[in-house]
């Protein structure tokens, strides 16, 4: 069977925009989390914290592949740009026929898709609107202007699954290598902040509110005094690649992907399924041929929602029992929707790297409706060589993904 | 409206947003073969000196326009 591995990392998140600014955010437990004061602007709209990556320096991605792209492509883009470089790969081996690309956004450029719609409802009329703004705002923008940008000229499998968009685009890659369709897969997805991911959520009661003036201290996943997600912004890219092809081109290699599951509750569109999440852990456990107690360290999905992280600690608890070292590690950063996925990925490989589990932030009291896990109240370090990271998505899909050190 | 006027313009659209350096932009220039322009940056040319100048000009003029002198006499001739 055919082995993947990782090749190439390429992140911006609110906790840092490298592996090792990321891993120093985690240790000295900073906040990404930021008063969001521009938010008033919405009526009936309380919460006024995200997760704000620093970098805007668009003029590093060359005019004719920017122009199609709003932020969330933007964000994608230069940890592509980073993720490509990292890697050593030729640019032959870019726009090699057997190279792909999978990635994923929740939405295509909010801030684009605004204006775009105001204005021709306004108007009444599409005159005045230039060539670009649908190709910023279509559900599959990152993905192909990641395919435009970089001259892909293998296989573009879009993963817009909401939240596991990039951990889903991360399976994608690893079937795509694993089953013999391509030898490197370019992976992940990312999202740009706006008030209107937040207001989705507000409008269905998930969202923080009781911490709008001390940012640093909400999302609090399975906590007592949690009182809903933060959303975020950011994303990743990963450099997939069959092992033996990494080996031969001397690559440095992160760890290896040695398990993916992708399954659906096929219940209720936004209320998570126990038995969903514990069946996508097992089915991940068994595509990495392990058993649980192999795996050193879980990183959650919990997004600090009241129903989602009580359902998620009892299918982790079913799976794993109480030993198993676990952390939801949007304490630092909040959700950041279609990027969550890869970024809370290298959060495993940092994990590996260094031996690192990271505490779960805000984590004061666990909730007496949780199972009893291992939770991370304080940092470890551990010798595991097998972490595992969830990510879960409305419409009941689930995404569960395993990593080794090699 | 001038030529001179239409020329300013233009010059001034094609370094704002296309990143075209000022002194690139010339009558003879071409859009395409000069100034790393294409067929949806025509458009979208056509599009921003709609709203500089209060015109309206088509979609299908940017399937017409290949230098800068050329451009300037079409929105000339359509004014």
């Amino acid at each position: 069977m055919r082995r993947v591995v990782i090749t190439g990392v390429g992140l911006l998140s609110p906790l840092g925009n490298d592996m090792a600014t990321l891993q120093e955010g985690l240790e000295s437990q900073r906040s990404g989390v930021k008063h969001m004061a521009d938010w008033s602007q919405y009526k009936d709209f309380e919460t006024r914290v995200c997760g704000i990556v620093d970098w805007d320096d668009y003029k590093s991605i060359p005019r004719k592949s920017r122009r199609s792209m709003g932020r969330v492509a933007l964000l994608a883009a230069k940890t592509m740009q980073d993720a490509v470089a990292d890697s050593g790969l030729s640019e032959a081996l870019v726009s090699n026929p057997r190279t792909g690309i999978s990635f994923g956004s929740t939405m295509g450029a909010d801030e684009v898709l605004f204006d775009y719609i105001t204005d021709i409802t306004n108007n009444q009329s599409f005159q005045g609107q230039n060539s670009m703004g649908f190709l910023q705002i279509m559900s599959h923008t990152v993905a192909a202007n990641m395919a435009a940008m970089f001259k892909i000229r293998g296989r573009n499998i879009p993963s817009c699954s909401a939240c596991t968009s990039s951990s889903m685009a991360i399976g994608i890659g690893y079937e795509s290598i694993k089953y013999g369709q391509s030898d490197i897969m370019f992976v992940g997805g990312s999202e740009g902040a706006h008030a209107y991911n937040a207001g989705i959520f507000e409008i269905m009661g998930a969202t923080s509110r009781r911490y709008n003036d001390t940012p640093d201290q909400t999302p609090r996943p399975f906590d007592s005094e949690r009182d809903g997600l933060v959303t975020a912004e950011g994303g990743g890219t990963l450099v997939l690649e069959e092992y033996e092809h990494a080996k031969k081109r001397g690559a440095k290699i992160y760890a290896e992907v040695i398990g993916y599951a992708t399954s659906c509750d096929g219940e209720h569109i936004t209320t998570p399924s126990n038995e969903g999440m514990e069946q996508v852990m097992r089915l991940a456990l068994d595509d990495a041929g392990i058993t649980s107690d192999a795996v050193g360290y879980v990183n959650a999905h919990a997004t600090s929602t009241p129903k989602g992280d009580i359902a998620e600690s009892h299918a982790t608890y079913a799976v794993f029992g109480s030993d198993t070292p676990i952390s939801s590690t949007k304490g630092y950063m909040g959700h950041l929707l279609g990027g969550c996925g890869v970024v809370e990925s290298i959060i495993g490989l940092i994990s590996l790297q260094s031996g690192l589990l990271p505490a779960n932030k805000n984590l004061v009291k666990v909730d007496e409706s949780c199972a009893p896990l291992d939770y991370l109240f304080e940092h470890r370090h551990g010798t595991h060589d097998i972490v595992m990271n969830n990510n879960f998505a409305f419409g009941g899909i689930n995404t569960s993904l395993i990593f080794k050190k090699i | 409206m001038t030529e001179a006027h239409i020329m300013e313009k233009l010059t001034e659209i094609l370094v704002e947003e296309f990143e075209v350096e000022a002194d690139e932009v010339t009558p003879d220039a071409n859009f395409f073969t000069d100034l790393d322009m294409d067929s949806l940056d025509a458009i979208d040319l056509i599009v921003s000196m709609d709203k500089a100048l209060g015109i309206t000009l088509k979609a299908e003029d940017a399937q017409k326009i290949r230098t800068a002198g050329e451009f300037v006499q079409l929105i000339l001739s359509r004014v």
